[in-house]
C-alpha cells in the first residue's frame, strides 16, 4: 500500500515536470503561428473580459492603498476626525484615479503633436487591463486587438510621469480584442536609437529590475553625448537588432555617460519618458507615418 | 486517483481568483519596491492541506493559467509552481506541521523558492540584458510581503478547501503522526 502511493506521487510529480518541460521546448520550437502560441492567444482572449472587470473593480482599492503609501508620513490626523479623513481618502483616491487618467489621456493625445514626433501614425488609445507579475518579463495586456486596427509589431506610447511621454513597447501577441505589448523594460527589447541633437546613434537595452534606468549601448567613443539630451528611435534596420519603430518616437533622456578606458564604445544610461510602472492607457501607432523635418539629421 | 468535482471546482476558482487578481490588480501595489504575489500562496496553502499530489497539481495548473493570461513562456512558471507544490506537500506528508504559525515559513519558503527557481529558469531561457541588484530587493520584499499575509490567506484557503479535504486541517497539538494520521489529499485524490 505505502510502496503504491509512493509510486502514485512520484508518478504525478514526473507527469506534471515532463508536462512542463514539453510545453516549454514546444513553446520556444514553434513559430508565432503555432499551436501553443494560438492557444495562448485563445486564452487571453476568453481571460480577457474577467481580468478587465477585475482591473476596473480593484482599481479604487489599488489607487487608494498606493495613494495611502505615497503620503503616509506626511499625515498625523486628529483621532477624531479619523471616520470623516477615512471617507475623504475615499472620496480623494476616486477623484485622483479619475484626475489620473484624464492626465495620462490628454499627454498621450498630445504626444502625436510633438514636433519631432512622426506624422500620420492613426494612434489606437487601449487600456492597460492585465500586467506581468515579474520583472523577468515586461509585458501587459491592452483591451483593444484586431477589430481596433492592431496588428503584432506595432509600436506603442505611454504617458510620462513629467507631463511627456514615450516609447512604451511593441505588440507582440493579438488576438479579436486584445493585445500583448511588450515593454523596452523586457529583457528581450532591443530598439535602435539616436541622441538628439548629436547624432549619435546606438541600442537602447533595459536593466532587468529597474524600469527606470536603460542602457544606450554601442556608442562609439568619438561621438559626444550630452547629459539631459533627448534619446528617439532612429527607424534604422540592421541584421542584428532590426527597428520596427518609425524614426522620431521619443524614447527617454540621458542621466549618465560611462566611458571606460578599454573599451570601443561608451554606455549611456536614459530615464524612460514612458512611466512604464504607473500607465493605465496606452497608445497603439497603427501606421508608421511620416518622419519630420526636423529629425532629419546633418 | 480521479478528485471529485467539488475539489475540483473549489481548487480551479482558488486558481483562477488567485491569478486574475494578481495580474489585475496586487502586481501594481508597490510596498517598499516590492509586490504581494499570491500565486506561490495559492499553491502553498492547498498543498500544504491537501499534500504533495494536489499541490503539485495546483502549481501545474496555476502556472500554465499565468503563462496563458499573460503571453510568458508557457511551461516555465508551470514547471516552478508544480516544484513548489510538490516540496509544500511533502514537507506536510513528512512533518505533519501543526503549529498555528506554521503558514508563515511555508509561505515564505514557497515564495523565496518560486521566485529565485523563476530566476533561474528565466536565466536558462537566454536573458540577455544586465540585471540590476533592484531585482533583489523586489524578491526580497516579495517573500516578506508574501510572509506578512500568510495567516489570514492561509486562513481564507482552508476554510474554502476544508469541505473538500479528507483530514479536518489546523492545529493539534503533536508533531508524530505524519504516518499513523491515513491518507491526506483532496476527496478523490487520496495520497
Amino acid at each position: 500500500m505505502y510502496d503504491k502511493t509512493v509510486r502514485r506521487r512520484r508518478a504525478a510529480l514526473l507527469i506534471f515536470v515532463a508536462l512542463s518541460i514539453g510545453l516549454l521546448t514546444v513553446y520556444f520550437g514553434e513559430p508565432a503561428s503555432g499551436g501553443l502560441h494560438a492557444i495562448q492567444r485563445g486564452a487571453q482572449e476568453v481571460l480577457a473580459p474577467i481580468e478587465e472587470g477585475a482591473s476596473r473593480a480593484f482599481k479604487p482599492f489599488r489607487d487608494l492603498i498606493n495613494w495611502t503609501g505615497d503620503v503616509f508620513d506626511a499625515k498625523s490626523e486628529n483621532k477624531d476626525l479619523k471616520d470623516e479623513v477615512a471617507q475623504l481618502r475615499e472620496d480623494l483616491a476616486q477623484a485622483q484615479t479619475a484626475e489620473r487618467e484624464a492626465e495620462q489621456l490628454r499627454g498621450l493625445a498630445g504626444l502625436p503633436k510633438d514636433e519631432l514626433f512622426p506624422q500620420g501614425t492613426e494612434p489606437v488609445t487601449a487600456r492597460v487591463i492585465a500586467r506581468s507579475p515579474t520583472s523577468w518579463q515586461s509585458s501587459v495586456q491592452i483591451d483593444k486587438g484586431k477589430s481596433a486596427g492592431i496588428e503584432v509589431d506595432m509600436p506603442v506610447i505611454a504617458h510620462g510621469g513629467d507631463g511627456g511621454g514615450g516609447l512604451a513597447g511593441k505588440v507582440t501577441s493579438v488576438s479579436g480584442g486584445t493585445a500583448t505589448v511588450t515593454l523596452i523594460t523586457d529583457e528581450s527589447s532591443a530598439v535602435s536609437a539616436q541622441v538628439m541633437p548629436d547624432g549619435a546613434a546606438g541600442i537602447v537595452k533595459p536593466t532587468v529590475g529597474d524600469p527606470s534606468d536603460m542602457l544606450l549601448d554601442f556608442i562609439e567613443k568619438g561621438r559626444p553625448v550630452s547629459k539631459d539630451t533627448t534619446v528617439i528611435t532612429s527607424g534604422s534596420r540592421s541584421d542584428r537588432f532590426e527597428s520596427l519603430f518609425p524614426r522620431g518616437i521619443p524614447i527617454g533622456r540621458v542621466t549618465e555617460v560611462d566611458a571606460e578606458e578599454r573599451e570601443l564604445y561608451q554606455r549611456v544610461h536614459i530615464e524612460p519618458f514612458a512611466d512604464l510602472k504607473r500607465m493605465d492607457f496606452v497608445q497603439v501607432l497603427t501606421e508608421r507615418g511620416e518622419e519630420q523635418a526636423q529629425v532629419l539629421l546633418p | 486517483m480521479i478528485p471529485g468535482p467539488a475539489s475540483v471546482l473549489r481548487v480551479g476558482l482558488m486558481i483562477l481568483a488567485g491569478v486574475v487578481i494578481q495580474i489585475a490588480c496586487l502586481v501594481q501595489i508597490q510596498v517598499l519596491g516590492g509586490t504581494v504575489d499570491i500565486m506561490p500562496l495559492v499553491v502553498a496553502a492547498v498543498a500544504l492541506y491537501a499534500g504533495s499530489v494536489p499541490g503539485a497539481a495546483t502549481g501545474f495548473f496555476t502556472g500554465l493559467l499565468a503563462d496563458l493570461a499573460l503571453g510568458g513562456n508557457l511551461g516555465a512558471s508551470s514547471l516552478v509552481l508544480t516544484a513548489v507544490g510538490y516540496a509544500v506537500g511533502r514537507y506536510r506528508e513528512q512533518r505533519d506541521p501543526a503549529h498555528g504559525l506554521t503558514p508563515i515559513p511555508v509561505a515564505a519558503a514557497a515564495t523565496g523558492g518560486y521566485v529565485l527557481a523563476y530566476a533561474a529558469v528565466s536565466f536558462m531561457l537566454s536573458i540577455d540584458a544586465p540585471v540590476s541588484l533592484l531585482v533583489v530587493r523586489e524578491m526580497f520584499m516579495t517573500v516578506v510581503l508574501n510572509a506578512l499575509i500568510a495567516l489570514p490567506f492561509f486562513a481564507l484557503a482552508r476554510r474554502l478547501l476544508r469541505p473538500a479535504l479528507l483530514v479536518e486541517p489546523g492545529p493539534r497539538g503533536r508533531r508524530d503522526s505524519a504516518i499513523s494520521s491515513g491518507p491526506i489529499g483532496l476527496r478523490g485524490l487520496e495520497v
